[in-house]
């Protein structure tokens, strides 16, 4: 390792936080490194989701791998996901994936006895772990939120109707399977660095301007109604679809306005599904994302080194 | 909310009216199982078919024996007036397990739907002038023009008739009967009919003044002043052919009527089956009645009192009137004054429904039945004599004569009638021997397969040409003519072989029938009367009791019905036509609202001209709007026909004349363009933005697409064969709670962008795909040549998620013979423990689990034998046991049939199909990772599907990016986008809303797209998910419409390495179900040949098929004489405690005697077997050996 260091040292300014939202910035560093960040959020941040399930009774209409999909899909508190072991390589229960290391265990019991149709929602599901139950969704908003209306649905049930089942709940990442993908939605754009040039732009009538401000779909630019000037409203908000300077070109103004990306600089946005809040979700693939480089470093010469990163050894292999 | 829905599947019913319609007909004119249990159960949905028949002996005043007959079990159509279904509401049907849509309009046959296969057939009652090469062929000087015209009687039988004209200027007549077609030369019939007619008029027979009444009759259509004026139609040389016809009978020495009839009833008298012991003037009577001109014979008719004149006079009268008209239309196809009539066209032809091909088949089987039955009594009379005195056993003791023709008739089995019945929807086809005077005689019956939604109602809105021209070369009849303009719709035809043979109506079409709009039957002699008399009162001079002397141009002939019924001066016919129009229209008038005005004016050298009205059922009618008459009080539809339309000036509504000038005013208006399109076409969104063959792709495609099929899923057993089924999302807990709400489905789900069609019939109850978000993109290369990439996490999630449901029906009195019937039993082995987790203690799979191939799903015990039997799953793929039904009906105790259906669960897979509503299939070629997927900076959103962008420039499917950004604008404003067609050609007339006329759609798509802050095209900026960076050029991405069609690689993969080989040539078997190989062939091998991939070849044709080491004697060069020899064991070798070393084989040859010149020789399996088969055959194959270096 001589020669020049080209070791950078990548910025986080947070810039709003929710539990299942997050922005950010990320800076001093390069796209590979914000695109990993990206792939490893949605892929592979572990969480814990519905794998297996035993179904007792099944009288509703939809069937019984249709329903255990749907269970598959409901997002689960996972804060233990990161300490919890991959059934597969668990020592406890053999790979069989039932003990307390690696799983969870659901049951639900649901029979209609009225005429109203009953909805079985994630609510019947009763854990065996109270860290990890079905993601409560309090909606904000507040709208539609009457107090049986609450969870995700899995079937309704009309009477005499029936659904009785056992659930092992895993862990798992959301490069096997999206169920255990904790993103609902990653992504980053790069900073945009918008030069006006005022000489050329003080060339336009007021309804030039007018209109070349109106050529972009998003609110970049806007007209101060004092002075007349053009300036930069909300340079994020440019979505680098080049619609201004087409503008520019068509209207004979051509350098009118130079956009760059700046190359080191992101703005992530990032949505939870609630298996994990935003932060963590973000901090987690910081992790997994140190976790892998090492057993890049340590594989280099040792076999040994796959025994020692186990899980991720898996991770290299491509999971 | 269910009270809401009902209404809306109205227009789903209309769409099947026709079928049900007549059926009913059929009904009026001539039960109790579930329907439910008929599909579970796979028998046949019939109820009883009773009648009275009436013995009379043939003596006036004898006394009648009346006795009920059991005709057997007649099949009965759902929803009809015999069916249980017959009006039950939505609710009532969900609660016979039905669907909620319930249209009905086919039969349950042995638990199959089969739906009748609806055919065109030329029209009833009009002479149609026809061209044909092969009525030359007929006899020696015959023409190929003929004026042909298929009668109808009151009940749907027809006969066809064919008035050939002959080179010497005289005409034949010619009709089928028995196969065979019997040509009568026209003076005879004429000279019969006017003779008749005569006679009763003057009471004495004077021959000269009936030839020259003939003669007048014949010649009126030409008069010397409008020798070639517009409409002219008669030439000089009429009058010359007339006395060519009128001397040939001359020739024949027939003067008289009687002499006529006495000519006509010799010859037909051996030939008709039952008048073998008439007499002449009887058969010939009959021949009249029974086959010329049948529908002029009606005794119903209530003209005689009109007209006070006899009934046979009348029709007399009737027949000459008829006679000369068709002559006259001969005469000026000949002499070229009118053009002949396309067969082809949708203006000479009807349709066949199938209650009244039931009417008429039973009809036939019936008079077969009486006849046999006639047959037996008489027989019964004259052998029995005393004992069966007919008369006086009636009279003495009434209830004796009935027990004795009980008797007699027990011979004659009448419920072999409701089986033949049952049978011909069975198979589709008719076991007949006159024919009926149909085209064909199968192919009347299809399966209503319920593959979705979309295929089972293009079941009852196709029609078929005709099975005979299926295997016709000429390509004619294939044409999209443009008189079948707005009845049959132009883009939902297949491709392929039967393009343009099978159409299908359009959404607007429909079939007039024998209900009037309030449901009572219509009587059709009465309404004929009316018309008459509005005629009459409008001036038309009627043809009875005198004959008009007098042709075109000056007068037209008006056929009602195929009657000629008068003629109106060509002055007036057009104020005529107007005044009928505007009777039709009006609710208070006895003038049917479908009355066919089909006014062919004056032209030169045209059609024939003339007034032709139809009020016979069977026809094609359509709604448009008349715009000649004031529109206050209503809208002002009229119903029209194929032959009418032709002449009639009808507007397209965008306000425009569409090229009309002045001259031609427009008098009628479509109401909206998308009526020419049938209900699949409908579908498509923005279709008039699209190439049109890839209009027609789709209305293919949509067929085929796993859809939501059925609602009633749960009741469903009837499925024989594979049933497809894309049951994802919450579309389904309708069915739990039997409220119609359309949930957050995830798929199938509702298209964002949809036409009016689509909600109009409520595509919704069986939605057919997912709205995915696409990306136009050549990304990874995985997207060439129409395949698409899918986003994993997308199908991880669901999307496009599908099942196949499959019944299999286990039968066990079935199988064997009839004595160990009831002897075999599902029950469980108690021994095999193994079977107790797949089969319960009845011998039946346990509902809810999954087997393998190769386990076991059902256990029987037999009785007799006291074995156990156990019945495997076949195939590769494991399934799910969905439900288990047991018959209990027809045996005590012990089920003997029973239902067990499986669910195969389908996710996309590499190879599975996809296609867009445009036309635009594909396949998937990979599952690509979310990760890597492109994304956009803005939203984060990953596409669900990737195509490639060379999807479109050839293909030009504009309508599928137009449904993109609609789709992309619709979602960001929360709201369903209306695609429906030529939806700017009607916007003029709808609102003077004014400002956004100038907008075209683009416009209108794009300014939803910007006011949410997207590009106006429609285009976004991604980013490549793999690197992170921008993709260099903007991507069209917007969620499109997706189907999943019903091809599937995993019905369709084929491989193998190893496994089963023929016996005889011990090479690769073939077939996909066994397990075998797919054919190296022929142009295989040349091509390899070419590459001089010489291992390649060796490999696949030698090594890998039936490479063989044969020994062949180099002496006698044969291949088949080697002989093994046995080597004695060799006692002391296995003393000596030594290995049993294999010995040497020892092989001689059998013909030399000798071992010396044994060889291997390495050869294909097939040679040896060759070289046997020719030994056989005393030919010897005798090969010469030597090595590679001396060869």
């Amino acid at each position: 390792m001589d020669g020049a260091s080209y070791q950078r040292f990548p910025k986080v300014k947070i810039r709003e936080l929710k539990d299942d939202y997050a922005k950010f910035e990320l800076r001093d560093t390069d796209a590979s490194m914000a695109n990993a960040l990206r792939r490893v959020m949605i892929a592979e941040v572990p969480t814990i989701a519905i794998d297996l399930v035993e179904i007792e009774v099944n009288s509703s209409v939809l069937n019984d791998e249709f329903i255990a999909h749907r269970l598959g899909l409901i997002p689960l508190t996972s804060e233990r996901a990161m300490s919890m072991r991959f059934s597969r390589d668990c020592d406890a229960c053999d790979g069989d994936g039932q003990c307390e290391f690696c799983s969870v265990e659901f049951h639900l019991r649901a029979k209609c006895h009225s005429d109203q149709t009953l909805d079985v929602t994630s609510k019947d599901l009763y854990s065996s772990d109270h860290s990890v139950v079905p993601v409560d969704f309090v909606d904000p908003a507040g709208y539609d939120s009457t107090d049986q209306q609450r969870g995700i649905i899995i079937v309704k049930l009309r009477r005499g109707q029936e659904l009785r089942l056992r659930a092992i709940a895993r862990k798992g990442i959301g490069k096997d399977h999206a169920k255990w993908s904790p993103a609902a939605t990653v992504t980053f754009m790069y900073e945009p660095e918008i030069h006006i040039n005022e000489d050329l732009m003080e060339s336009l009538s007021l309804e030039e301007k007018q209109s070349w401000v109106e050529s972009s779909p998003t609110k970049v630019f806007d007209i101060d109604p004092n002075t007349g000037q053009v300036y930069v409203v909300d340079a994020e908000a440019y979505t680098y679809d080049d619609e201004v300077i087409k503008k520019a070109e068509a209207m004979g103004k051509p350098g009118l306005v130079e956009i760059y990306a700046k190359e080191d600089s992101f703005i992530f946005t990032v949505e939870s599904t609630g298996a994990i809040k935003a932060s963590q979700l973000v901090l987690n693939a910081i992790e997994v994302l140190k976790q892998k480089l090492d057993a890049v470093r340590l594989s280099e010469d040792t076999v040994e080194a796959d025994d020692q990163f186990g899980e991720l050894g898996a991770h290299m292999r491509g999971g | 909310m269910a009270r809401k829905k009902s209404a809306d599947f109205e227009p789903l019913r209309e769409l099947v009216r026709h079928h049900i319609e007549s059926f009913d007909y059929m009904l009026d004119e001539g039960l109790s199982e579930m329907f439910d249990h008929c599909r579970q159960a796979k028998i046949s949905y019939t109820g009883k078919l009773m009648a009275d028949v009436e013995f009379q002996y043939l003596d006036a005043g004898s006394p009648v024996v009346r006795e009920r007959f059991n005709f057997g079990q007649f099949p009965v159509m759902l929803k009809t007036r015999r069916c249980h279904l017959q009006g039950a509401d939505s609710q009532k049907l969900v609660s016979l397990k039905e669907e909620a849509a319930e249209m009905g309009g086919y039969f349950i046959l042995n638990g199959l739907e089969r739906v009748f296969r609806s055919v065109i057939l030329p029209k009833q009652n009009y002479p149609m002038s026809m061209v044909r090469s092969s009525f030359r062929d007929r006899r020696e000087g015959y023409t190929d023009k003929a004026v042909v015209i298929r009668c109808v009687r009151k009940d749907q039988s027809s006969v066809t008739l064919k008035l050939y004209y002959l080179l010497n200027g005289s005409a034949r007549l010619g009709f089928w009967l028995q196969g065979k077609e019997y040509l009568l030369p026209l003076g005879i019939v004429l000279k019969l009919e006017h003779a008749a007619g005569a006679n009763n008029l003057t009471r004495k027979a004077l021959v000269d003044t009936n030839d020259l009444e003939i003669f007048n009759h014949l010649t009126c259509c030409y008069e010397e002043k409008y020798k070639k004026e517009k409409g002219a139609v008669g030439s000089p040389l009429v009058s010359e052919r007339v006395k060519i016809i009128l001397a040939e009978v001359q020739d024949l020495s027939l003067t008289t009527r009687l002499q006529c009839l006495q000519h006509i009833g010799e010859h037909f008298q051996p030939v008709i089956d039952g008048l073998q012991s008439e007499s002449y003037y009887a058969v010939a009577e009959t021949v009249i009645r029974d086959y010329i001109f049948v529908h002029l014979n009606d005794n119903n008719d209530k003209f005689n009192l009109l007209m006070k004149l006899t009934a046979f006079l009348m029709l007399d009268l009737r027949l000459i009137s008829f006679f000369s008209f068709m002559l006259q239309k001969l005469f000026s196809l000949v002499d070229h004054t009118s053009v002949s009539d396309n067969p082809d066209s949708l203006q000479n032809q009807e349709i066949l429904l199938p209650g009244h091909l039931i009417t008429i088949y039973l009809k036939e089987k019936l008079e077969d039945w009486l006849r046999k039955g006639k047959k037996l009594i008489q027989d019964e009379i004259e052998n029995n004599g005393k004992k069966f005195d007919f008369f006086n056993c009636i009279i003495v003791d009434y209830a004796n004569a009935v027990a004795n023709i009980k008797k007699v008739m027990e011979k004659n089995p009448s419920k072999q009638i409701g089986t033949s019945i049952e049978t011909m929807l069975k198979t589709g086809r008719l076991a007949t021997q006159t024919g009926l005077d149909l085209q064909q005689r199968a192919g009347y019956t299809v399966q209503a397969e319920r593959l979705n939604f979309l295929r089972f109602i293009s079941f009852f809105r196709a029609v078929h040409r005709g099975a005979s021209f299926a295997g016709l070369r000429t390509t004619s009849v294939r044409k999209l003519l443009p008189e079948s303009w707005g009845f049959l719709c132009p883009v939902h035809t297949p491709d392929g072989e039967p393009c343009g043979l099978l159409n299908h109506m359009t959404s607007t079409c429909r079939v007039a029938s024998y209900y009037d709009s309030r449901g009572n039957i219509r009587d059709f002699s009465k309404m004929r009367t009316s018309i008459l008399r509005v005629l009459i009162g409008v001036g038309m001079i009627p043809s009875l009791p005198k004959l008009v002397k007098s042709g075109p141009p000056a007068v037209l002939s008006v056929l009602l019905d195929g009657r000629v019924v008068g003629v109106i001066p060509s002055s007036e016919i057009e104020k005529v036509v107007a005044h009928l129009r505007r009777l039709k229209v009006s609710a208070a008038s006895v003038i049917p609202d479908d009355l066919e005005v089909g006014y062919v004016p004056l032209s030169l050298g045209g059609a024939y001209p003339g007034l032709y009205l139809f009020t016979s059922p069977p026809k094609f009618v359509r709604p448009v709007r008349n715009i000649s008459l004031p529109s206050e009080e209503s809208q002002n539809i009229e119903l029209i026909g194929p032959f009418e339309q032709v002449f009639m000036e009808i507007r397209c509504p965008d306000g425009g004349d569409g090229g009309r000038r002045n001259a031609f005013p427009a008098t009628h208006e479509e109401i909206h363009p998308t009526g020419m399109l049938s209900v699949v076409a409908n579908l498509t969104p923005y279709s008039d933005h699209n190439q049109s063959p890839r209009n027609m792709y789709q209305c293919q495609m949509a067929k085929q697409t796993m859809g939501f099929s059925v609602q009633a899923l749960k009741f469903r057993a009837d499925q024989k064969l594979y049933h497809l089924q894309c049951v994802l999302g919450f579309v389904l807990h309708l069915l739990c709670c039997n409220e119609y709400a359309l949930g957050p489905s995830q798929t199938p789900q509702t298209p964002i962008v949809r036409t009016n069609t689509y909600t109009k019939y409520g595509i919704d109850e069986y939605p057919t795909g997912t709205n995915a978000i696409v990306a136009v993109l050549a990304y990874t290369g995985y997207d060439m040549e129409d395949a698409m990439i899918l986003n994993k996490s997308s199908v991880d999630r669901g999307m496009c998620h599908g099942q196949i449901y499959q019944t299999e029906t286990i039968d066990l009195s079935d199988d064997g013979n009839k004595v160990d019937r009831g002897q075999k039993l599902f029950r469980r082995n108690k021994d095999a423990k193994s079977l107790h987790s797949v089969i319960d203690s009845d011998g039946l799979p346990y509902v809810g689990q999954m087997i393998h191939p190769g386990e076991p799903y059902c256990s029987i015990y037999d009785k007799t034998t006291n074995s156990w039997r156990t019945n495997s799953r076949k195939g590769s793929e494991s399934v799910f046991v969905d439900y288990v039904a047991v018959d209990m009906k027809n045996s005590k105790n012990l089920p003997q049939k029973a239902n067990i259906r499986f669910r195969h669960t389908r996710n996309p897979i590499i190879g599975d199909k996809f296609s867009s509503r445009h036309g635009q299939k594909g396949v998937c070629s990979q599952l690509w990772p979310d990760i890597d997927m492109p994304f956009s900076g803005v939203t984060g959103m990953r596409p669900d599907l990737i195509i490639n962008p060379h999807a479109f420039p050839s293909r030009m499917t504009i309508a599928m990016l137009l449904e993109s950004v609609a789709a992309k604008g619709g979602s960001l404003h929360g709201k369903f986008m209306d695609a429906t067609p030529f939806a700017n050609s009607v916007k003029k007339t709808n609102g003077d809303t004014g400002t956004d006329e100038s907008k075209s759609l683009v416009d209108e798509l794009g300014e939803m797209l910007r006011t949410c802050g997207f590009n106006y095209h429609g285009v976004e900026v991604l980013y490549s998910g793999v690197y992170g960076t921008e993709l260099t050029c903007e991507i069209f991405i917007g969620p499109v419409y997706y189907q999943r069609l019903r091809h599937m690689v995993s019905d369709k993969f084929q491989v193998r390495s190893t496994g089963t080989m023929d016996q005889i040539t011990r090479q690769p078997i073939k077939g996909r179900k066994r397990g075998g190989g797919i054919r190296f062939g022929e142009m295989e091998r040349d091509s390899l040949l070419a590459h001089g991939a010489a291992y390649l070849l060796h490999d696949r044709l030698h090594t890998c098929s039936d490479y063989h080491v044969a020994d062949v004697c180099s002496l006698c060069g044969s291949v088949l004489t080697a002989t093994f020899i046995h080597p004695q064991k060799r006692a002391i070798r296995e003393i000596g405690g030594l290995p049993p070393a294999r010995a040497p084989k020892k092989v001689t040859c059998h013909a030399c005697q000798t071992s010396k010149g044994m060889e291997t020789v390495a050869m294909p399996y097939v040679f040896r077997y060759l070289a046997a088969e020719l030994a056989a055959m005393n030919i010897k194959i005798t090969l010469q050996l030597g090595d590679g270096a001396t060869a």
